[in-house]
């Protein structure tokens, strides 16, 4: 049985939080509501993205402004090209559950 | 409130603006609006509201000014240089009708003495100097835009663009510069005015290349353009800014950002020469991307300035993207140039060309700053970067940094670099034949510059040697 990474209610609407899942760096956004994982790694430069900002859907990279699509992990703009890497999120309760 | 932001250059006109046309000046362009020096939110929120725009674009203003208060000075560039800019001390917003309503004896002597030497015509030296609104070629531009709309070719400036084709611009704009990028990116997307937009249909070539001069607008050579270049599917065009005469501005920040987009198949050329007065600093992002088979190429031309730092770029993401970025920097006293050029293979089978050359002389400097990166995949990129400086005499330097990195074993890179010193030997040759050692040195250097000017249209050609003769003798202002 798997354990849960994160509690929903730690992370307001418009929020993110960085956890470590099996050794992986996941960032969990919650986009009106409903929680997203990605990777929590910019693939322009390789930094991390938890400290960017959630503007709806979209995550800003803080280095350099690149913005990720967090349901998709789609790169909307360059620098980035590669798009980051989205994990499977179930919720049970409170509870927030991802897959690596 | 209103009055607290910025200064009354006429008090009847100004006070119109902000009584929503009390007095009558129903006409937009009636006024001459000058921002108060520094930047705040109430500033940016002003020049949106001042040119109508939609909400959207204000909050990329505000977003983007957050960004520029919150991000550090580039710790890597030349930081003295860099520290003699006080931001605080800047208007950065004016708008008029009539230009900046300059005079003409407000510019300065040598200035005046090398429009004269250069044989620029009297129109386009008030132009150049920002005297008057516009270089005089309203017959030619008419007949150019009506071949262009008949192609359904768009070409016009950027508030233009966001008034009559908000959705494009919305769709693109930010797209390959985001205003998180850098500094100046921000800078420019929080206060950005004027600045060309150019949106080519598929399958459409642009036979004329479109210029800067043939944009009838008072926002022509403002401090902080915005330009983006769509060229479609299949469609080329070839876009030249700027002039070899050096242009005179009372504002001593300059800071554009310039995005180019070719989808597939399709070609951008954009050539830029620039000559700023020696007070300017030009802090510059430009940025390219070529989708498949795409080809962009910067022709980039960058004398005098007391900094410049342009890194013009392209991301080749995909399959069979080309680029080419051909530059020359000249750097003269108390100047730096601080320019190179960024290529970025993410796609199998791109290659690029990246051809760089730079003087110094008399105690200037010039560095080269570039990249090449070849992404994990994309195998048969190919790349060629050469860059070649030139050291006049032993009060100038230049630097070269150049990185790679590459993370795919089947390219190709290759890279040279040459830093040499006018050789004393074609110096006697060339005097030995009767030429003055002005003269010779002036033949060496524009020898040294042949593979960019020949990439010139004409008139930019001859005024460009014209220019080097000149700075060869210490004579430019």
């Amino acid at each position: 049985m798997a354990e849960p990474v994160a509690r929903k209610s730690e992370i307001a609407d418009g929020a993110t939080k960085r956890v470590d899942v099996g050794g992986q760096s996941v960032l969990l956004c919650n986009v009106e509501g409903e929680i997203f994982a990605i990777e929590d790694v910019c693939t322009h430069d390789g930094g991390p993205l938890d400290e960017g900002e959630l503007m709806g859907d979209r995550i800003m990279c803080p280095r350099h402004g690149a913005f990720f699509d967090v349901k998709s992990g789609a790169a909307l703009t360059l620098p980035a090209i590669v798009p980051v890497q989205t994990y499977k999120v179930r919720t049970a309760g409170d509870d927030i559950f991802v897959e690596v | 409130m209103a009055t607290e932001l910025k200064e009354q250059v006429s008090p009847l006109t100004a006070e119109a603006l902000v009584e929503d046309y009390r007095y009558g000046f129903h006409d937009p362009e009636n006024y001459v609006f000058k921002s108060a020096k520094g930047l705040n939110e109430e500033i940016v929120a002003k020049i949106s509201s001042m040119k109508g725009e939609p909400d959207w674009m204000r909050a990329f203003r505000l977003k983007a000014l957050e960004l520029f208060h919150a991000k550090p000075m580039p710790a890597w560039a030349d930081t003295a240089a860099l520290s003699e800019i006080d931001l605080s001390n800047i208007h950065y917003f004016v708008k008029s009708t009539e230009k900046t309503e300059q005079s003409w004896d407000d510019v300065p002597d040598d200035i005046k003495r090398t429009f004269d030497r250069l044989g620029i015509p009297e129109a386009e030296r008030k132009f150049l100097s920002g005297v008057s609104a516009q270089y005089e070629s309203e017959v030619v531009y008419h007949s150019v835009i009506e071949d262009l709309e008949k192609d359904g070719v768009i070409f016009c400036d950027m508030d233009t663009a966001l008034r009559e084709y908000p959705d494009i611009v919305r769709k693109y704009m930010a797209t390959v510069i985001p205003p998180g990028d850098n500094k100046f990116a921000a800078l420019n997307s929080a206060v950005w005015s004027g600045g060309s937009f150019v949106y080519v249909p598929p399958g459409i070539e642009v036979k004329m290349p479109l210029q800067a001069y043939f944009r009838i607008n008072t926002e022509n050579m403002g401090q902080f353009e915005r330009t983006l270049i769509i060229a479609d599917k299949g469609s080329k065009v070839h876009y030249i800014e700027g002039c070899t005469a050096p242009q005179f501005s009372t504002s001593s920040l300059h800071s554009a950002v310039v995005e180019l987009i070719a989808m597939e198949g399709a070609r951008i050329r954009y050539t830029t020469i620039q000559n700023w007065y020696r007070n300017i600093f030009n802090l510059v992002t430009k940025r390219a991307v070529a989708h498949k088979n795409a080809t962009v190429e910067w022709v980039d031309g960058n004398i005098g300035s007391r900094l410049t730092m342009k890194y013009p770029a392209i991301y080749l993401i995909g399959e069979g993207a080309r680029g080419e970025i051909l530059s020359a920097a000249f750097a003269g006293e108390g100047q730096h140039q601080d320019a190179g050029a960024k290529v970025i293979h993410a796609a199998p089978n791109t290659t690029s060309v990246v051809t760089n050359k730079s003087v110094s002389a008399h105690g200037g400097k010039t560095t080269y700053r570039g990249l090449v990166e070849i992404h994990a995949g994309a195998t048969g990129a190919k790349t060629r970067v050469k860059c070649d400086a030139l050291i006049m005499d032993d009060k100038s330097s230049s630097d070269t940094k150049p990185t790679m990195k590459i993370h795919e074993q089947q390219s190709t890179v290759e890279h040279e670099a040459s830093v040499s010193k006018i050789g004393e030997e074609q110096l006697f040759y060339a005097m030995s034949r009767g030429l003055s050692e002005a003269d010779a040195t002036a033949l060496i250097v524009n020898g040294f510059f042949d593979f960019f000017v020949k990439e010139l249209p004409m008139e930019y050609a001859v005024e460009l040697n014209r220019l080097i003769k000149m700075e060869m003798e210490g004579a430019v202002g």
